[in-house]
């Protein structure tokens, strides 16, 4: 009963701040190319493929995979720290990935790839997205404290379902409005994590509901996919100067 | 003779297409920009394949048509440039759009 109340408190802090952190990631949802010279150019394509191109930085990838991290360190430290600060003690950490992630696309992606500015269609795309993640956030919050609760209590693995569900549902949303396939695919790869790590503890009885393992490897997998874009990006593009030009 | 020449090229469908956008690396620059509020130049390289000089050769062609306009403009000690379409350039893009369309939708399969 006591590791229940302990698991609750753990998803509604991973609740909130996989909520936080969607919202941080927003920025990034922002800025590939389909063959433009088809049998027939299609303008809108062309617009949509610029506009992956530019955001196909392996970054976003990197930042999801650090984000997950909280799900493999959190239940570590909670001895020590107790379910609030083992959680929290990640903002500091996630503060840093993110000014970090900002940094280096300043000043090493953007020289490279360069900048570019989208038109109306796109912003007024990015506006009626922070609208949706905003609403999917609240309720996202709701179901954190329904779990908190546990009013119906309801056994684990329903908090698991529920879990794998709403980031599912989050992630191909944002997949859908960005027009990002990859996002489809990480929507999938983390709704898992929970479904698997709930198997884990029930037939296992693995620690923590085998979340520590489930999304360890998720993460790994994430982060390890975003530096592999990463260094294609850095060998494709060495690094160029409008000074040339000037 | 010559007079007669000069008068079949300009009835000749073709002599409607705006020839300042026609050339295919001035087209490129321009497809990109009507897709895009605005854009750089290392940008516009990557997605082009142009080289430098080729890339500065036909800006500068298009800005003096007044269909782009380059803000140049310095980010910290490095320099940064804006390229955007003009009404006009935008203007120009879907008119050479729809003649090109008419004049190749005229001719038999």
């Amino acid at each position: 009963m006591k590791s229940n109340i302990q698991l609750d408190k753990h998803v509604l802090i991973c609740y909130i701040y996989f909520g936080l952190q969607s919202s941080l990631l927003l920025e990034f949802l922002i800025p590939h190319l389909e063959d433009p010279m088809s049998t027939q150019i299609s303008l809108k394509d062309l617009e949509r493929n610029v506009f992956q191109k530019s955001f196909h930085d392996g970054l976003i990838d990197i930042q999801i995979g650090c984000v997950l991290l909280m799900f493999v360190i959190a239940p570590q430290l909670s001895p020590y720290l107790g379910d609030f600060w083992s959680s929290m003690i990640f903002l500091p950490f996630w503060a840093v990935i993110y000014l970090g992630v900002r940094e280096i696309r300043k000043k090493i992606v953007q020289p490279r790839v360069g900048v570019v500015e989208f038109g109306k269609y796109r912003k007024s795309r990015q506006k009626k997205l922070g609208l949706v993640i905003l609403v999917f956030n609240l309720l996202v919050l709701a179901l954190g404290i329904l779990s908190f609760f546990n009013f119906a209590n309801l056994p684990g693995w329903v908090h698991s379902v529920r879990f794998s569900a709403v980031i599912l549902a989050g992630f191909s949303l944002a997949g859908y409005m960005q027009e990002f396939p990859h996002l489809y695919l990480y929507g999938i790869l983390i709704a898992l994590a929970p479904l698997i790590g709930e198997f884990l503890y029930i037939t296992f009885q693995v620690p923590h509901h085998g979340i520590p393992i489930t999304f360890g490897i998720t993460s790994f997998l994430i982060i390890l996919n975003g530096l592999g874009i990463f260094r294609r990006l850095l060998k494709a593009h060495p690094v160029t100067s409008q000074e040339i030009l000037e | 003779m010559k007079d007669e020449s000069r008068e079949n090229e300009e009835n000749h469908p073709l002599s409607e297409i705006d020839q300042v956008i026609h050339a295919p690396g001035r087209l490129m620059i321009l497809v990109l920009l009507y897709v895009v509020e605005s854009l750089d130049y290392v940008f516009l390289k990557n997605q082009t394949g142009l080289s430098w000089g080729n890339l500065s050769t036909h800006l500068a062609k298009l800005e003096n048509a007044g269909y782009v306009v380059i803000e140049k403009g310095y980010q910290g000690k490095k320099p940064k440039s804006k390229i955007e379409l003009t009404t006009q350039g935008r203007k120009a893009f879907k008119n050479y759009k729809s003649s090109l369309q008419m004049v190749l939708d005229d001719l038999p399969d």
